[in-house]
């Protein structure tokens, strides 16, 4: 086959030159043969004509053999190829899957009749849904509540009949390359339809406040199991390491009210914690005033007991002398008190006796004596009445 | 020389050109259909039979049509589903297939377009009447996966009797959703559903906050008389003990105890000035006053 080529490197005067790059154009060089030395059928003729029959023609033969041999040999070089190592290779043999190839230098038979595909295994793909994250993030940043993205994506259907805008991101890994290759065309639009797919069909399930609140680690763990099982069936060679809820909570619409929830609960824990501060204060203090009350009964038993005892004391010390002269001390203690008692007093004898007519007392008798009379008189005489005064 | 050289050339050309009528490649992802002048005689490849690599056919009388061999996607349209009890939603759907019988394919359908057209419309007939006898609920959570599997038996049924040398190897939901004139509704549910959340969770609140008043109150009251109780106890006991104390002494002789008693009362009751005594001169105080040194002998 790549006979025609290697037949006229000299009409383009460079013959190592135009070998550089034979084996890259060898894999046309079969479809396009036929057709072009047909068109420049004369020029071609007329060049090879110039060419062999131009002076000492009998060296041609070696200059065109040695010109092959070249060709060849780069033809047969261009089969060695790198293998990066977070990559594999798989050969093919005119088509056919044939095996695979490590991370290092290789080789595999020249173009038309093997070929590496080279996969990157290690690498961690990351499909999106929802929207971009790097978008989201963005937006993020720049402080806009937004998701980021596609509100088709984004909003679905929960298991208790509500709506919720969900973001998420799948990670995936190639596990077989072969697989990955030639089971399943367009393998990233799949794992994409498969990830909504999986991911709506837990939400479907799940209520919509465990997804928004404790229950998102559930959610991520079921879809990527459901993602794995659908993609094993295909066949596919892929992993799924992680589904990520980037974001997860109610649609725009909807945020104030579950906003209002939140508001509503911050409200009832101040409420309580108001009556706890009024309980914690009262019930304090009541303890308080129930320790004085305590106290003061204690007091008062005290006191009720130590005077009595006091005057016990006294009365006892007292009797036991009254029992010697028992007159004497009784008209002795009446007498000394009224003393005191007089003394001290306002007094009015009168001698009722054969008194017809009530007997009228000015008022000025009933003033205290020792009060502040500002428009009295002074006490100290009894005006209307004769007095006495009792002297010690 | 020259006519050498031409016919070294044209012999050349010409092999060039039978070998690439003559052998072919069918790739690991592809299968193929030989085609004598139209017809269909022979299957390279197909799934279930490994035969990728170099191929040889009859050179010119001969054309290779190559499908795909692998498991291919296609996203039907949106439809707008029914379900048992009128609710619409919106479901949009996708299929995997793959030619298994690339011969029938190629008679039936001849290429991808024309398939996805047929395969499209099985899909929305299956979603129809396999969906169409569910609730909504079980649409979307209930009986999903297993909605999904009646519709993919069922979309294989109908891709095998059509004879289009496809298999269905899965039928999934991408998203059931409600139309967008109902997704109105469901946001006000979810917000009066907040919105009475929000009003129980007050409302939680308040009735704590006024139990936990209420039981502050309580035991304000409950202690305060606990104390009182202790205190009353603690205030006999005191009267108890001055009583005792008392009648010990004061029992020694009664009358001068009461005597010394009225006495010592005088003096706390009358003694302080502000007392204003009208006095008759019979009293016993003034028995001397009235009746002179002999005491008038009225005792």
């Amino acid at each position: 086959m790549p006979w025609n080529d290697n037949a006229n490197p000299g009409p383009w005067g460079q013959p190592p030159g135009g070998d550089g790059d034979g084996p890259q154009r060898r894999p046309q060089g079969g479809g396009r043969g036929p057709r072009r030395p047909g068109q420049d059928f004369d020029r071609l003729i007329s060049r090879l004509r110039e060419m062999l029959g131009g002076p000492g023609g009998g060296v041609q033969p070696g200059v065109i053999a040695a010109a092959l041999g070249a060709a060849f040999g780069l033809w047969a070089l261009s089969g060695i190829y790198l293998v990066q190592p977070n990559e594999q290779a798989v050969i093919t043999t005119f088509g056919a899957y044939t095996g695979f190839a490590g991370p290092g230098v290789n080789y595999h038979l020249p173009a038309p009749i093997q070929r590496a595909e080279k996969v990157k295994v290690t690498y961690l793909n990351r499909t999106d849904v929802g929207g971009d994250a790097a978008a989201a993030a963005a937006a993020a940043s720049t402080g806009a509540n937004s998701t980021g993205g596609d509100a088709a994506e984004s909003l679905m259907l929960t298991g208790d009949e509500q709506i919720i805008d969900l973001d998420f991101s799948v990670t995936w890994r190639i596990n077989d390359p072969a697989k990955f290759l030639f089971a399943v065309r367009d393998p990233d639009e799949a794992v994409k339809a498969v990830a909504e797919s999986a991911m709506r069909e837990v939400v479907g399930k799940t209520p919509l406040q465990p997804i928004i609140s404790t229950g998102r680690g559930l959610v991520q763990q079921q879809t990527a199991e459901l993602m794995q099982k659908t993609l094993d069936s295909w066949g596919a060679g892929i992993s799924v390491v992680e589904v990520q809820i980037r974001s997860a909570g109610p649609p725009s619409e909807v945020v104030a009210a579950f906003r209002e929830v939140n508001n509503a609960q911050q409200d009832a824990d101040s409420a309580v914690n108001e009556a706890n501060t009024y309980f914690n204060r009262v019930v304090n203090e009541a303890k308080g005033d129930a320790a004085r009350i305590t106290q003061d009964s204690e007091a008062y038993r005290s006191r009720a007991e130590l005077e009595a005892k006091g005057e016990a004391a006294r009365f006892n010390q007292l009797y036991a002398e009254y029992r010697r002269a028992p007159a004497v001390t009784r008209d002795r203690l009446y007498v000394e008190t009224m003393q005191r008692v007089l003394q001290s007093s306002n007094k009015v004898v009168i001698d009722a006796k054969g008194a017809t007519a009530p007997i009228i007392l000015p008022p000025d008798v009933f003033r205290p004596r020792n009060a502040p009379a500002a428009a009295a008189p002074a006490p100290q005489p009894a005006p209307a009445q004769p007095a006495a005064k009792a002297q010690p | 020389m020259n006519g050498r050289v031409l016919f070294l050339a044209i012999a050349a050309i010409a092999v060039l050109v039978t070998a690439w009528q003559t052998f072919f490649i069918v790739d690991q992802r592809q299968q193929a259909i030989i085609v004598t002048l139209g017809k269909p005689v022979r299957v390279i490849n197909p799934p279930g039979r490994s035969e990728a690599g170099l191929h040889m056919k009859v050179p010119f009388t001969q054309n290779v049509i190559k499908l795909d061999r692998r498991n291919i996607s296609l996203n039907a349209q949106q439809e707008e589903i029914i379900g048992a009890k009128q609710e619409r939603l919106v479901v949009d759907a996708f299929v995997r297939y793959r030619i298994t019988d690339p011969l029938l394919f190629y008679r039936t359908l001849g290429d991808e377009r024309l398939a996805e057209d047929r395969i499209e419309r099985l899909v929305s007939s299956s979603l129809r009447q396999v969906l169409g006898t569910a609730t909504q609920e079980d649409i979307i959570s209930g009986r999903r996966a297993e909605l999904m599997r009646l519709a993919k038996v069922d979309v294989a049924k109908r891709a095998v009797d059509s004879r289009m040398g496809i298999t269905i190897i899965d039928l999934r939901m991408r998203r059931v959703d409600l139309p967008a004139t109902n997704r109105e509704s469901v946001f006000n549910r979810m917000r009066t559903s907040r919105q009475q959340v929000a009003a129980q969770l007050r409302a939680v609140g308040e009735q704590q906050k006024r139990e936990k008043i209420a039981e502050a109150d309580k035991e304000v009251t409950v202690t305060l008389a606990n104390a009182r109780e202790q205190a009353g106890t603690t205030i006999g006991q005191g009267d108890a003990l001055r009583t005792r104390i008392f009648a010990q002494s004061f029992g020694k002789d009664p009358s001068f105890a009461v005597f010394f008693r009225s006495l010592q009362a005088y003096d706390a009751s009358l003694g302080d000035g502000n007392t204003t005594l009208v006095l008759s001169p019979d009293s016993a105080f003034f028995k001397y006053f009235e009746h002179g040194p002999s005491g008038g002998g009225r005792k």
